[in-house]
């Protein structure tokens, strides 16, 4: 800074320097803050050079980290000046403290302009820095040809060009659309002929830019990126260019042509071989920056095995070196190896120098062997690098123990040799670090216990050990009073296993664990009585004594279980068979496994092709890599993984399992297992219905949840199950939830899932598919093809063929609307993963509802408009029978849910619902339609419904729509065991809160 | 791209900070404490390299060095070399090794827009050399001479 001449500068800047603390600086900042403003106010009086003083002052301030929320106006203003000192100033500050979408930068635009095309060397530097550093839209529009040209000019010095070449590229990246390249290829293939090292370095970036959105056109660049030799650093000769170089490299498709290939892998192979780790820690730096950027292109070149090998071994060498840095670039493109290559077995070799790394003092070291091991394991070395998490798990610091707990209990579970040793390592999990264990976990163990007969007494005991331990975390309470309660009767020869002495050390734990665990303490307690056959007197006394205890219990959930449990209990005989063993869980992926695809996302990093995908992502912002992190909530639902399966007869489970499901249903939300969920694990046991008087409200949620399910039922779906993959959810519910939402998933599929996400305005709809790629290898022949119905207009965009590895593509998709109809459009989606051909149709949710918009009208409105459409075709009435029986509240959200909003107040009956709606289409234009609903409330089965629109086509498609929501296939009682919808089913929650719609309100006095 | 450059002291107070994507004061501040935050307990004899992604959003790497009191940072995306980069932080130091004097044009003349401009410190020297001189002349003289480009081109 020119700080020369300028002392009130330095005098300030030594004042806050020696300001003992916070406080005083603040204070100081403030009184020259306010001096700064009241010389400002009086401009006139204001030489250029107190002004320069006071802009140096002002960036000064805002660099402190102070707001500076004025002069900027003067600062602009200076860019303007002759004279070199205050522009410099004044483009210096500009470009700190505004930025691109400032009022006050479009005053400058001309000056900068003028600056840019004049002929002073120093202006066209300082204009081109301020340019490149903001980079907005409007200089781009205005700017980028000259800067165009600049670049190419041959009056220019390289001190300008270089400058101008990484302007344009900024204002290329910025805005691709603004700033046309067309026919670029060839300059840029002139400038990569530059011998100066400056511009040759700038010119690489903007080609590595421009070659990451559009490789095609750049051929002509390739045979030119080779490196000078005049300047060295080091003794490298310009290593950073020959980065870039191998860099943008990697941004074209593999080279086919074998002479280029030759000459590039004899270049790659000298790199390969001639680095050594060397004293001088720059050189070192410098050449193995070299290094690596070759092993990465190597890898994109996806050469022959030999060489991939030779890599590894090198690999191997830096892992153990003493130079940190090296260690942990070795390590991560060890990881980035085991993506892009079938190269396991020889890295393998390096498995106990990766553990030593875990040992590192270094935190981003271990990270990277973290990552690597979890990559690198399969079932052979799972043994040995699951046990070694373990034990490192008791050392490591707070900030991994997460992460580490995860990967441990995945790597377990996917990789187990036998049960039991993944039982062994689970509870070794939570004793060792209960905290960072999530309920997926030991839910998971629980899953596995209960479906296999043959580890079950191994477990309990397993369980009955640990609770010996003095203290332990609530995660292991839970998990072996649950194993306790349903298999400690497998152990009862053992010592102490009776039942006596398994309750009183289950027992001495209650004092100190959380309400939650008390749930399952006592429904452990339940268990324990019910398997001690002949019952023994005094151990039944003290539960029951526990039972009344807690019968007063502030907790709902645990009042409820205590009463339950204690009148069961009394049943003698028949306890056994409402307590009986949980059956079997019903298969299903792993909650924890999907999670554990998500946080790979984060972890196992980047090969060549994930790159360039993450590059196209921030030039056309088509391609969106899932960057989920890793302890987000995931889609999963907590509760999926515990879920009661069907189990047996009595009707008064299914009453139960309604309450779970629709209580489950309201609760998916809340990433933190409530009672709620423990209310499912132990479902079953907890026997009585809910009671009677909160039935009604229950069941408005679980009513609706029924809409779509019979909806599933009554259509039959387009898709055609000819596909060796199994679709993951209910196609027909994932659909029918679609319709009542706008966002959601479509589909899903081991391989794929299909989001979509629309807007509805008037007649027309946006729509975006996103395509989601759930893997680490590519799809191919991606095809999306949209069967429109006649009414529907519809437009999707390109839909790419390929979609890089967890990347996610999306399409949007118009829809215009022509005329009422309940046609529905079809998706033939189609793609290719390995040698299977994947197919499906799938209904898209442009239904008619989605062109209604919700209206309200008033009875001075209503009426007149209701007598003046008489009778048919224009109003049209019909007794439907056969209908769900609901109550009126449910059946008034159901409409509100399809956008007919109910009317309260207009119909004189209590019984009868009222409904507008507009439609929209552009046939119909906006068109006001009207539904009367009569029900009989000794019949709910039946009612008269009437319906009426200035249109006979739409008077009578809306009645039919209107009576496919409501005629049901009979369903009652539910079954009792459909496989609890995927939590990432949308569950179709009323949008509308009842207690707050008017409508709802009203049919809920009634 | 490179997302900014730092240059703090082993207090935390900043002593040079550039963001090459628009932040707000208060997130600035707040982003330079907690680098701050992640690098003052780091030991001596370990890896310049600290995962940021917690900090700066995912993808985003972190390159330091330590010299005597002061920490040099540079924040950059996955489009970059982690070596290349502390490479470059050793251009810097080396460049402001031989001339301690308008930190903020060395920057400019290394880094442009989060884009390297030139890695010889031979020539950001010049570079900031002639830009000196230009300012003690122009304040001598108080007028921009219009052949100044014609000598400086030689």
């Amino acid at each position: 800074m020119a700080l020369s001449g300028m002392r009130g500068l330095s005098v300030f800047i030594s004042d806050i320097r020696n300001c003992p603390n916070k406080e005083q600086e603040r204070l100081r900042v403030d009184k020259e803050l306010g001096n700064i403003r009241t010389r400002f106010k009086n401009e006139k009086g204001l030489s250029p050079y107190e002004k320069k003083k006071y802009v140096w002052k002002m960036l000064y301030i805002y660099m402190l980290g102070y707001d500076v929320d004025f002069g900027h106006m003067e600062a602009v203003s200076l860019i303007s000046a002759p004279k070199y000192p205050e522009k410099q100033v004044g483009y210096i500050v500009t470009s700190c403290l505004l930025n691109e979408n400032h009022d006050f930068l479009r005053l400058a635009i001309n000056t900068v302009r003028n600056d840019i095309i004049g002929r002073n060397e120093t202006f066209q530097c300082l204009a081109l820095t301020m340019v490149g550093n903001i980079g907005g839209r409007e200089f781009a529009e205005s700017l980028a040809p000259d800067v165009q040209k600049l670049i190419i000019s041959s009056s220019c010095r390289p001190l300008v060009r270089k400058k101008a070449a990484l302007c344009l590229l900024r204002l290329y990246r910025k805005n691709p659309d603004v700033v046309n390249v067309d026919g670029w290829a060839d300059r840029m293939a002139q400038l990569l002929d530059e011998r100066d090292l400056g511009v040759l370095t700038s010119s690489m970036s903007l080609l590595v830019a421009l070659v990451s959105n559009n490789h095609e056109a750049y051929w002509s660049c390739l045979p030119k990126c080779d490196v000078p030799q005049e300047y060295t650093y080091y003794g490298i000769p310009s290593p950073w260019l020959q980065v870039k170089t191998m860099r943008a490299l990697q941004y074209f498709p593999t080279v086919e042509d074998p002479n280029t290939r030759r000459s590039l892998f004899e270049v790659l192979q000298r790199i390969l071989m001639g680095t050594d780790v060397v004293k001088n820690v720059n050189k070192n730096n410098a050449s193995h920056a070299v290094l690596f950027e070759a092993l990465a292109l190597v890898m994109h070149l996806d050469a022959e095995k030999e060489m991939m090998s030779q890599c590894i071994a090198l690999l191997g060498k830096f892992i153990a070196v003493r130079e940190p840095n090296i260690r942990y670039l070795g390590l991560e493109n060890m990881t980035r190896m085991l993506m892009v290559t079938d190269v396991h077995d020889i890295i393998k070799r390096h498995q106990a120098q990766i553990i030593t790394s875990l040992k590192d003092p270094d935190i981003s070291i271990r990270r990277r062997a973290l990552d690597l091991l979890y990559g690198m394991c399969d079932v052979s070395n799972a043994k040995d690098i699951v046990e070694e998490l373990l034990q490192y798990l008791s050392t490591a610091d707070f900030a991994m123990r997460e992460e580490l707990s995860l990967k441990a209990a995945i790597l377990a579970e996917k990789f187990a040799p036998d049960l039991s040793w993944y039982v062994d390592v689970i509870l070794q999990l939570i004793d060792k670090a209960g905290d960072f264990v999530s309920d997926d976990i030991w839910f998971r163990v629980v899953q596995f216990v209960t479906n296999n007969e043959d580890l079950q007494p191994y477990a309990a005991a397993k369980a009955r050990e640990y609770l010996d331990k003095p203290a332990i975390h609530e995660t292991m309470v839970k998990v072996s009073a649950y194993l306790l309660g349903e298999y400690s009767h497998l152990l009862a020869r053992r010592p102490g296993c009776s039942p006596k002495e398994i309750f009183s050390i289950i027992h001495e734990k209650l004092p100190t664990v959380s309400m939650s665990t008390v749930a399952i303490l006592l429904s452990t307690y339940a268990k324990i009585l019910m398997h001690t056959q002949p019952a023994d007197p005094e151990l039944q006394n003290q539960i029951w004594a526990i039972f009344n205890k807690y019968e007063s219990c502030i907790e709902v959930e645990i009042q409820q279980r205590a009463v339950e449990y204690f009148a069961l209990s009394r049943k003698g005989a028949a306890l056994m068979d409402i307590l009986a063993e949980m059956p079997k869980f019903p298969e299903r992926q792993s909650s924890l496994i999907k999670k554990a695809e998500d946080v790979e996302v984060d972890t196992a990093e980047q090969s060549a092709i994930k790159l360039r995908a993450q590059q196209q992502q921030t030039s056309t912002a088509l391609v969106v890599a899932d960057q989920s992190s890793a302890n987000g909530t995931s889609p999963v639902n907590q509760l999926g993984l515990v879920k009661v399966p069907s189990m047996s007869s009595s009707v008064i489970y299914s009453s139960k399992w309604d309450f779970d499901q629709s209580r489950s249903s309201t609760s998916t939300s809340s990433p933190s297992p409530s009672p709620d969920l423990l209310g499912d694990l132990l479902g079953p046991l907890a026997i009585e219905g809910p009671p009677v008087a909160g039935e009604s409200e229950q069941n408005v949620v679980s009513g609706l949840e029924g809409v779509a399910a019979v909806d599933a039922a009554a259509i039959v779906p387009v898709t055609v199950q000819t596909n060796a993959v199994e679709p993951i959810g209910n196609i027909a519910e994932r659909f029918h939830a679609l319709c009542l939402k706008d966002s959601g998933v479509l589909y899903e599929d081991p391989y794929v899932q299909i989001g979509i996400k629309a807007e509805w305005r008037g007649h027309h709809g946006r729509l975006v598919l996103f395509l989601g790629n759930k893997n680490t290898s590519p799809l191919f022949s991606v095809q999306a093809l949209i069967l429109p119905p006649s009414h529907l207009k519809m437009e999707l965009s390109l839909v790419p063929e390929t979609i890089p590895p967890r990347a996610q593509v999306q399409c949007p998709l118009e829809v215009m609307n022509l005329r009422p109809s309940r046609d529905v459009a079809v998706l033939d989606f189609s793609y290719k993963f390995n040698t299977n051909m994947v197919n499906v149709k799938l209904r898209l949710p442009a239904v008619l509802n989605k062109f209604l918009q919700p209206i309200t009208v008033s009875a001075e409105e209503f009426f007149p408009q209701w007598r003046s459409l008489s009778g048919p075709p224009l109003k049209l009435q019909e007794v439907v029978r056969g209908v769900r029986p609901m109550p009126l509240l449910e059946m008034a959200n159901l409409f509100n849910s399809c956008h007919l909003i109910v009317c309260p107040g207009l119909d004189p009956n209590p019984n009868n619902l009222v409904a507008s709606t507009t439609f929209y289409s552009e046939s119909t234009r906006a068109m006001l339609c009207l539904t009367r609903i009569e029900t009989d409330p000794a019949d709910r089965t039946q009612l008269r419904m009437t319906v009426a629109s200035g249109d006979p086509t739409l008077t009578f498609e809306l009645k039919e729509f209107i009576k496919e929501q409501l005629v049901s296939i009979p369903i009652a009682p539910r079954p009792p065991a459909p496989v609890p919808p995927t939590p990432s089913v949308a569950q179709p929650v009323p949008p509308a809160a009842p207690s707050n719609d008017p409508g709802a309100m009203l049919a809920g006095l009634l | 791209m490179i997302k900014s450059v730092m240059v703090m002291n082993t207090q935390g107070k900043p002593r040079l900070a550039k963001f090459y994507d628009f932040q707000p004061v208060e997130k600035q501040q707040e982003l330079i404490r907690s680098v701050f935050g992640v690098l003052c307990g780091r030991a001596d004899n370990v890896s310049n390299f600290v995962e940021a992604d917690s900090i700066f959003g995912p993808g985003t790497r972190l390159v330091y060095k330590h010299f005597a009191t002061l920490y040099f940072v540079f924040i950059f995306d996955s489009s970059e070399n982690e070596l290349a980069m502390l490479d470059l932080i050793q251009v810097f130091v080396e460049t402001l090794d031989k001339c301690f004097k308008n930190l903020h044009t060395i920057l400019d003349e290394i880094i442009f827009g989060g884009q390297v401009l030139e890695t010889s410190s031979i020539e950001v020297i010049k570079a900031v050399e002639e830009i000196s001189k230009l300012e003690s002349a122009s304040n001598a003289i108080a007028l921009v001479s219009k052949s100044v480009s014609g000598w400086r081109s030689r």
